[in-house]
Parts: C-alpha cells; sequence; structure tokens
C-alpha cells in the first residue's frame, strides 16, 4: 500500500501526460456511487427499524444472508478498486507502456456487479410473492 | 493513443482488432454502471412499495407494482454487462456501436407501473 501511494504522488507531480478530462477519475467517482448506493439498497432491504418493532417483523434472519452477500460484495469491489487505482499511480499507467487503466475495475467486477444487483433483484421478487 | 492490435479467437483473421481509445473505454464503464444504479434504484422503489410504506391499495396491484419493478431491474442488471461486452467489441473492431434496448424497456416498464400505481390508487 506505502508503495502504491508514493508511485501515486510521484506520478501525479511528475506525469504529464495526465487526462485532462479526468476520465478515470470520473470512473472511479462512478464506482463509488455505485457502491453507495448498493450499501443504501442493502439497508433499505434489511429495513431494521429506528425506534419501532412492527416494521422488521419476524422475517430478518431471512434477509441477513442476501444483505451480508451484498455488503461483501460490495467490499471485495471497494478493496479491488482502491488496489488497482493505487497500483496504477491513481489511474495513470496500466502497463509498462504507459497506457491509463481502461476499464477502471477488471471485466470480472463489472460481471460481479451486475450479478449482484440481480440477485438482489430476485430476492426482492422472491419476497413479494412470499408476502 | 498506443493501439495494440490483438486478434480475437473466432475470428477469420482478416479484421486485426484494436484496443479502443481508452476514454471510449472508460466512457462505456462508466454507461454500465449507471444502468447498475438505475436497476438498483428500481430496487430500492419496490422494497418501499411491497414493505415499507402502509398502502391502502389491493394486495395484488401492490404485488404487481412490486413484481413489475424487481422484474425491470433484473433485466437491466443482466443486459447491462451484455451491452458492455457487445460495445468494446465494437469499438475494437472499429465498426458501428450496437444500438441498446434497454432505454426502450425501462420506458415501457416505467410507464406500466405508474399505470398500476394510477389504477391501484384511485378505481380499486
Amino acid at each position: 500500500m506505502r508503495h502504491g501511494t508514493d508511485r501515486g504522488l510521484l506520478a501525479l507531480t511528475r506525469n504529464r501526460r495526465r487526462d485532462t478530462g479526468l476520465q478515470p477519475e470520473r470512473t472511479l467517482l462512478a464506482w463509488q456511487r455505485t457502491l453507495i448506493v448498493i450499501v443504501v439498497v442493502t439497508l433499505l432491504h434489511l429495513r431494521i427499524p429506528f425506534g419501532g418493532e412492527d416494521v422488521a417483523g419476524d422475517g430478518l434472519l431471512h434477509r441477513l444472508p442476501p444483505a451480508l452477500i451484498m455488503l461483501i460484495v460490495a467490499g471485495v469491489l471497494l478493496v479491488h478498486l482502491r488496489r488497482r487505482w493505487r497500483g496504477t499511480g491513481h489511474g495513470l499507467h496500466d502497463d509498462p507502456r504507459g497506457r491509463p487503466i481502461a476499464p477502471v475495475a477488471r471485466p470480472w467486477a463489472l460481471l460481479l456487479l451486475s450479478a449482484a444487483a440481480a440477485g438482489l433483484g430476485v430476492v426482492v421478487a422472491l419476497s413479494a410473492v412470499a408476502g | 493513443m498506443g493501439a495494440r492490435p490483438l486478434r480475437q479467437a473466432g475470428d477469420s483473421g482478416d479484421t486485426v482488432d484494436r484496443e479502443p481509445d481508452y476514454r471510449f473505454t472508460l466512457a462505456n464503464e462508466r454507461t454500465f454502471l449507471a444502468w447498475i444504479r438505475t436497476a438498483l434504484a428500481l430496487i430500492a422503489g419496490a422494497v418501499a412499495v411491497l414493505h415499507l410504506v402502509q398502502l391502502d391499495w389491493r394486495p395484488g396491484v401492490q404485488t404487481a407494482v412490486g413484481s413489475s419493478l424487481t422484474a425491470l431491474a433484473v433485466v437491466i442488471a443482466v443486459y447491462a454487462p451484455v451491452h458492455w461486452i457487445r460495445v468494446q467489441k465494437a469499438m475494437r473492431r472499429e465498426g458501428p456501436l450496437p444500438t441498446s434496448v434497454l432505454p426502450i424497456i425501462t420506458t415501457i416498464g416505467v410507464v406500466f407501473v405508474c399505470g398500476t400505481v394510477l389504477i391501484g390508487d384511485f378505481w380499486l
């Protein structure tokens, strides 16, 4: 981690080929927004009440495993993005030829994200059928 | 940008695939993420309709709205990576970009949900 940080700082100060449109940064922000939405929707799905106990009901144990899976997926994606961002000097050079990272996350992360979103949708749909 | 010629398995070999401009790849990635956020927002709406908000609708209407929202979300979440890969391949071949059916599907789905909500709120 420390090594990656130093390389990132060096790249920030020395590299003159930084994208003037800040495309990697914008993409990283889009990822962060998406992860935040995942956490929010997961908490909404858990629906632990602030004060009363009438909303939560008795199905909390059934809602806990999918919520934990979603939070684990979000954590895995966060770690992956962080490692990749640090490892590439804040998105500046992905390979020895010095091309910027594209995409910001590896393709498996995109597939994992869409699978998690679809899975949560299926779980919510099942909860609708089950009442 | 550094174009890296690469060949894909399954191609006849006469077309040379090039890695597209990284800005296009990143734009494609952001579009994918926006679709995923759309799907997650639809799921949030389904959770609200099904479990969080006290509604005076008939149970059938509530279930229909919630199921439609989640079905729409699942379709979007499954189709988004497919379209991402298609666009990426088209850009590698420098061919025309494929059109997406997601906007039309989303429009029809949202209109359907709005109609069901109106019916459930006023006529039942």
